[in-house]
């Protein structure tokens, strides 16, 4: 049984943002909501200051904080390690949320993609209403709706029930990559198994000097990052004499 | 005697209120979801989960009072043990009102028995409290019907005893065991609630015998409830010495979570450095109630159970709400970096509600029940 993993080049990554929009694309990511997401840090103080930006994710940490608090094993492991949460059971008591360390668990507090149930027509005679558009395009709750979602989870989550990545497992059980690993533009974003020496996941690690968010917690994060892009030169000196 | 009966009926008029409108804001959440509340992603547990760890806890605290008699034998608080085992159901019921309006799915309850995961604090909380409610149910019928001391009956009193030790616990584990979330103070958490549950369930129980005696004489000598003070006022004072040690590790420490929270965790104010719920709700009834003259009055009792009920329910807010006012990881990227609260009216009505439902079951107990009994 494969251990996936992520690897993610912070030297390749530019920031574009491409693998959150997939992302929500490929899952029906309701607004508020973000299964992708990222960490932007200035560091340095003015005028020595620079930008730094992490992508992220949910992490399938080994020891995930979240599937330990689960009352109903709503949020569970799957034997490849995957992170995953069945809607079914989830009462919405939030603590996932509240014991994940990285930020990446949401709740839906309404129905999810209200807009688009919305009857009423921007200019009435002239523009279709949301609820309009969702039933011209033959669709389920959202124009861009996508029904391969609906493989492996709902493909909507209900209001009260969290939601977070799922390494895209529906498309893994079809051997193909996650959304976002696809739809990076700079190919920053390297998935596959750990326990595979053969693996690229492996071989970088082995080769660069990995960090994980908030290690010292003992969670054993899956996602890991490699190098950094920081284009900037100075002059070399003796101690800054 | 029909001015009795007429502010009887206001009062039942007044319940009345608190059920329709309780009723309307459940419709309402479960219609509408839980944006009725001023919670988000960062600040996830408001206003109902604080109300029901407050009546949770102050139920524990009932619980434990009423082993006294039940399990310690001590006889001479015999004529209170029904009262405080009927006010420990009553409590217990407004807690779940509370935290059955705070989850979002509450049809998929089931799965708490069909699959439950035993390593999460939550299910331990939900399953001890549930256990405690039908063996603190059951141990009220037996005692109703004048079986004080058969060994059933002496086993549910040790077993609810038990439970009500345990469930503090485990409310503060499911906040001390979060390793991201250090301010909780992590295994600390769990004795603070134990010692909080002891505390406002005192105080509950010598408010609610004050104004009972005020409004009904239920043939217990006053005299007696200065046990329950001299208690009380030990009681307040470990929880003041606990509270004094947790300022000190705070406001000594240098881990950053600390440092950032010592800036923000006084959501009620504070008086000369300190939090002003701990100042009015803790230190002055603890010093009052070591005035003998303060903590042998009625007016004293009452003033000092009042002041501690309402100071630990602002003592839960402030705990509840300092731990998650920041943005964890990329949230930040969406959430101002320090998220003000005020709780929705909704979230006013579940505390309603829940309140509303406890008040409920007192008055009818009170009423119905013969809560002073004793075994012959």
């Amino acid at each position: 049984m494969p251990r996936y993993a992520m690897v993610i080049d912070l030297q390749r990554c530019v920031g574009c943002g491409a693998c959150s929009i997939a992302c929500r694309n490929e899952n029906n990511v309701p607004e508020g909501i973000y299964w992708s997401n990222k960490i932007t840090e200035t560091v340095g103080t003015f005028p020595n200051v620079r930008y730094h930006y992490i992508p992220t994710l949910c992490n399938h940490c080994e020891y995930a904080p979240c599937v330990r608090g689960c009352p109903t094993k709503a949020m569970h492991k799957l034997d490849n390690g995957i992170t995953m949460h069945d809607p079914k059971k989830c009462i919405g008591c939030k603590y996932c949320e509240f014991n994940c360390p990285y930020g990446v668990i949401y709740f839906n507090w309404e129905t999810p993609h209200k807009f688009w149930r919305d009857k009423k027509a921007e200019i009435q005679g002239g523009t279709a209403s949301p609820q309009e558009v969702v039933k011209n395009v033959g669709a389920k709750s959202i124009p861009y709706y996508n029904p391969e979602r609906e493989g492996t989870y709902a493909g909507i989550r209900p209001k009260g029930v969290v939601e977070k990545c799922t390494f895209c497992d529906h498309r893994v059980q079809k051997d193909l990559l996650p959304r976002c690993v696809e739809a990076c533009p700079a190919d920053a974003r390297i998935f596959g198994d750990i326990s595979d020496p053969k693996s690229e996941v492996s071989q970088l690690l082995g080769k660069f000097r990995p960090f994980r968010l908030r290690e010292q917690l003992g969670t054993n994060p899956h996602i890991f990052y490699i190098r950094d892009f920081n284009p900037a030169a100075y002059q070399p000196t003796k101690g800054g004499v | 005697m029909s001015e009795k009966k007429g502010l009887f009926g206001v009062w039942l008029a007044v319940l009345a209120i608190g059920i329709v409108v309780g009723l309307i804001t459940t419709v309402k959440l479960f219609s509408q979801g839980h944006s009725l509340f001023n919670a988000n992603d960062v600040l996830l547990w408001t206003l109902p989960l604080g109300a029901y760890i407050y009546l949770a806890l102050a139920s524990s605290g009932l619980t434990l009072l009423a082993a006294m008699p039940l399990v310690f034998g001590v006889q001479k608080y015999e004529p209170f043990a029904k009262r405080l085992v009927f006010l420990a159901i009553a409590t217990l019921c407004g807690a779940f009102v509370s935290i059955g309006l705070e989850l979002g799915s509450i049809f998929h309850m089931i799965y708490i028995m069909l699959s439950p995961n035993l390593s999460s604090p939550i299910w331990w909380m939900g399953a001890i409290y549930s256990v405690e409610l039908v063996v603190l149910i059951v141990k009220f019928f037996l005692m109703h019907k004048g079986d004080w001391h058969s060994g059933f009956g002496k086993f549910l009193a040790l077993a609810s005893f038990v439970l009500a030790l345990a469930a503090p616990l485990m409310i503060g584990s499911v906040f001390g065991i979060t390793e991201s979330r250090v301010t909780y103070f992590g295994p600390v958490m769990s004795i603070y609630c134990l010692l909080m549950a002891f505390l406002s369930g005192t105080a509950l129980f010598i408010l609610y015998s004050m104004v009972v005696n005020r409004v009904m004489s239920n043939g217990v000598p006053v005299e007696l409830y200065d046990d329950f003070a001299l208690i009380f006022t030990y009681t307040a004072g470990v929880v003041t010495v606990f509270t004094l040690l947790k300022y000190a590790i705070e406001s000594a420490t240098v881990v950053p979570e600390f440092l950032v929270y010592r800036q923000f965790a006084h959501a009620f104010g504070t008086m000369g450095g300190v939090h002003t719920e701990v100042l009015l709700g803790l230190f002055l009834p603890f010093v009052l109630l070591l005035i003998p003259s303060v903590r042998k009055s009625i007016g004293g009792k009452i003033l000092t159970s009042a002041l501690i009920l309402v100071g630990t329910l602002f003592m839960h807010m402030e705990i509840l709400l300092a731990g998650q006012s920041h943005p964890v990881g990329p949230k930040a990227e969406q959430f101002a970096p320090f998220i003000s609260y005020f709780p929705s009216i909704w979230e006013i009505l579940v505390f309603v509600f829940a309140l509303t439902i406890m008040l409920l079951l007192y008055t009818l107990g009170e009423r119905y029940l013969k809560l002073t009994g004793a075994p012959q």
